[in-house]
């Protein structure tokens, strides 16, 4: 087996499907690449068991086979290479020789059949959405994961696909997001959490991505490809929480105010607010809204007045500012909508306006206790 | 600034506690006081000069104590109005200091560096102290130095109820003649070292060579040494930050009743929860300490998501002590503590329905700023009479309670 290749796309291709390899694997021959060459095209292959990615790209070879690379060296090496044509030369049990526009160099090889296969999806469903649909599902509900070992659903993003629309949620049962699109329909209903890990590597690889890719799943895996490009995963076994029915409905205290000018403030004024907790105290009055914070430890204390629109009666609410600055700047618009019942519900956060066609956004903060002062 | 150049005062209330009964009842002056724990276990917190006498000391057992000094009239102390009178002290002091640090209730150190300019600083001082003993009838010393180990050091030769200046260069004359237990860091477990040496004097540690000391003590013995010498670089740190907060109690006969163990251990966690939240603060981290009859201390901590709820840490602190209570033996002391403190409010959860129980806390709350801390509590609590009511934190050293030790 021998192939030769263009330095520069070989380290794409191997930098996207390295992020799949653990640093330390039960399984050392995961410390690998899968090479696979026929017709002209190497798919190279990365696994951690759970999440197995593949790409595709095109070599100037005229043979074909399989063996196993290890992934460091390789991603060390071609690192230090300024564009030029790489040769490969498999050598079977000698390894593999690599040679560049400056010497030679060999590394050991390992046989492809070592290497996990990826298990076929039995009783595959197929969805099709445009790549940059998934994308912006990803880009907003993926900060919204929790990290809490305890609650393993919550690790990950909530896909519910049906005929009427498609839904992603992320919680970490402080903060939630929930992205709806309206365009995208899927031909049978189901639901799903997808870990984070390959949520970051969708997040990283979809906007190389044209048009549609075409998305497997069952109730225990699914598969992401478009192109030479595929990404299996294993699904997070167990129940999503109820999000639906922590939307508080009647949200009589209406906010309407400038994004950026809101973010801002929450940023400025957090920076005086306890480093642990980072919270924040907003009162609402009038036309007027008053971000506060304080650290009596450090003696630090900020106090702000921004103009709003705001209907309802005067309301004073603590949050943690990590998760407003989080959501705020997630979010586009120039104008954000908050609603809240009371002092000690959620709190619910919108974009207004300037959205795509069946695009919505809704986002929900739970407040923290404070005094009343 | 060369730390020689620094001038620090330390000023001490004389037997604070005793002071302040006395101001209470003018009956008590000239006689022996004893103030402390009543019961079976109490020890003395603080006696009269009189009292001291008979041999008496702080730290005491109280039943000693009143055989060595049987006319002795026994207190059992009020920890509110100490602190009340500690407070007025100490705004007399906030007033006049630039920079002070409240070491304990009755302790100051004050950093008058750089005031020699325009006043003579023991002149200062000691109007300061006049005007301290004028205005809230407490007697109180100081001595003044260039760092806290030596100012602390002469208030206790000038005591009680006076004044001492150490000059400029003569910290370490000053300090030789002396005892080695008069330096501040001395205890009984350093003491019985020293003694093992042949240290009586300070002398004669200020002319060991410091490797020894070092050996002996371990990695404090340099410090020791450097105080030893008249050195102290340590500054006036006006605030201190609470690290944690616990209580504890002693119980009068030793138990093993389980049922009562879990009420007491509800109660204080009932109590410490509130004095968090009073407090805004969250804990990260709490711990259980059960003492047995035989003298067997044990602790179990546990860290937890940062929280001040009373339906999260009190089963929480009754699991700990299900752990830990191991032993089928009587108990002596059983305590709580929370540390990790962070300033902030309770977050809220998306998805567990604690409004109500929060609300809850918030009345209670309510009741309990308005009608004391006892206003309201939980049944089984009910038991628990006395645990600490003071506010954590104002940024004051805790209060000693009547077990303090010296």
């Amino acid at each position: 087996m021998k192939f030769i290749v263009s330095s520069g796309s070989l380290l794409k291709q191997l930098q996207l499907a390295g992020s799949v390899i653990q640093s330390n694997n039960a399984l050392p021959i995961l410390d690998n690449f899968l090479f696979q060459l026929a017709e002209g095209k190497l798919r190279i292959t990365a696994s951690d068991l759970e999440n197995v990615l593949t790409t595709t790209l095109d070599v100037e070879s005229d043979s074909e086979g399989e063996a196993c690379v290890p992934a460091r060296i390789l991603l060390d090496t071609l690192k230090t290479f300024p564009e030029q044509p790489l040769t490969f030369v498999f050598q079977g049990e000698a390894g593999v020789e690599i040679a560049s526009d400056y010497g030679k160099y060999s590394v050991n090889s390992f046989s492809a059949s070592d290497f996990p296969r990826v298990a076929a999806l039995e009783d595959a469903s197929l969805t099709r959405m445009p790549a940059h649909v998934l994308f912006s599902a990803i880009q907003k509900t993926l900060f919204a994961t929790g990290n809490d070992d305890l609650r393993p659903v919550m690790s990950g993003v909530f896909f519910q696909l049906s005929a009427e629309g498609s839904t992603f949620v992320a919680t970490d049962a402080h903060k939630l997001v929930r992205y709806r699109r309206m365009d995208v329909q899927s031909d049978q209903t189901a639901e799903f959490i997808l870990p984070k890990k390959p949520l970051n590597i969708l997040k990283s690889v979809l906007p190389l991505a044209e048009d549609e890719l075409e998305l497997h799943y069952n109730n225990l895996n699914a598969r992401f490809s478009f192109g030479g490009f595929s990404l299996t995963c294993r699904l997070i076994d167990g129940r999503y929480p109820n999000y639906e029915a922590v939307i508080p409905r009647e949200n009589p205290n209406q906010l309407r105010i400038g994004r950026s000018e809101f973010l801002g403030s929450v940023r400025r004024v957090s920076l005086f607010s306890n480093k642990t907790t980072h919270q924040v105290r907003l009162r609402m009055a009038g036309s007027e809204m008053q971000v506060s914070a304080e650290d009596p430890d450090f003696a630090n204390k900020a106090h702000e007045r921004l103009h709003c629109d705001y209907a309802g009666t005067d309301l004073e609410i603590g949050f943690n500012s990590r998760f407003l600055t989080e959501m705020l700047s997630n979010l586009e618009t120039e104008t954000v909508r908050m609603e809240f019942s009371q002092a000690n519900r959620a709190g619910l956060l919108t974009p207004e306006g300037s959205l795509e066609e069946g695009e919505e956004v809704l986002m929900l903060v739970m407040p923290v206790l404070i005094n009343q002062g | 600034m060369n730390p020689s150049d620094r001038t620090i005062v330390h000023m001490d209330l004389d037997s604070f506690f005793v002071s302040v009964e006395r101001l209470l009842d003018r009956r008590l002056e000239g006689r022996p006081i004893l103030i402390g724990g009543t019961s079976g276990r109490g020890v003395v917190a603080s006696c009269s000069y009189e009292a001291r006498a008979f041999g008496v000391h702080s730290a005491m057992p109280m039943q000693l104590a009143r055989q060595l000094c049987p006319e002795a009239v026994v207190i059992r102390g009020n920890s509110a109005s100490y602190s009340a009178q500690s407070q007025k002290v100490t705004e007399i002091i906030r007033e006049a200091a630039p920079l002070f640090e409240k070491s304990s209730i009755d302790e100051f150190y004050l950093d008058f560096s750089g005031m020699e300019r325009f006043f003579g600083a023991y002149r200062y001082a000691t109007e300061l102290r006049q005007r301290i003993r004028r205005e809230t009838g407490l007697p109180i010393s100081f001595g003044l130095s260039i760092n806290k180990t030596v100012s602390k050091v002469a208030t206790g030769e000038a005591k009680p109820n006076n004044q001492m200046k150490v000059d400029r260069g003569f910290e370490r004359g000053f300090l030789a003649p002396l005892p080695v237990q008069r330096l501040p860091m001395v205890g009984q477990q350093t003491y019985k070292s020293l003694s093992e040496l042949g240290v009586r004097k300070i002398q004669t540690l200020q002319e060991m060579p410091v490797d020894l000391v070092e050996r002996v003590l371990g990695k404090n013995g340099r410090s020791l040494w450097e105080k030893a010498r008249g050195e102290d670089r340590s500054p006036v740190v006006p605030f201190h930050e609470r690290k944690s907060i616990s209580t504890e109690r002693t119980f009068d006969r030793d138990t093993i009743d389980v049922h009562r163990l879990r009420g007491l251990l509800t109660a204080m966690t009932e109590n410490l929860a509130y004095q968090l939240r009073r407090g805004n603060r969250l804990t990260a981290c709490i711990t259980v300490k059960l003492r047995y009859s035989d003298f067997d201390t044990r602790s179990l901590q546990e860290r937890i998501p940062y929280t001040a709820a009373d339906h999260e840490l009190i089963p929480k602190a009754l699991s700990l002590f299900e752990r830990l209570y191991q032993r089928r033996l009587l108990v002596r002391l059983i305590g709580i503590r929370f540390s990790e403190l962070v300033g902030g409010g309770h977050q809220m959860d998306l998805f567990t329905a604690d409004q109500e129980r929060l609300e809850l806390y918030k009345a209670m709350d309510q009741m309990r700023n308005r009608y004391g801390d006892r206003a309201v509590i939980r049944a089984s609590g009910l038991e628990a009479r006395t645990i600490g009511r003071s506010n954590p934190f104002n940024g004051d050293p805790p209060p000693l309670l009547a077990n303090r030790r010296q």
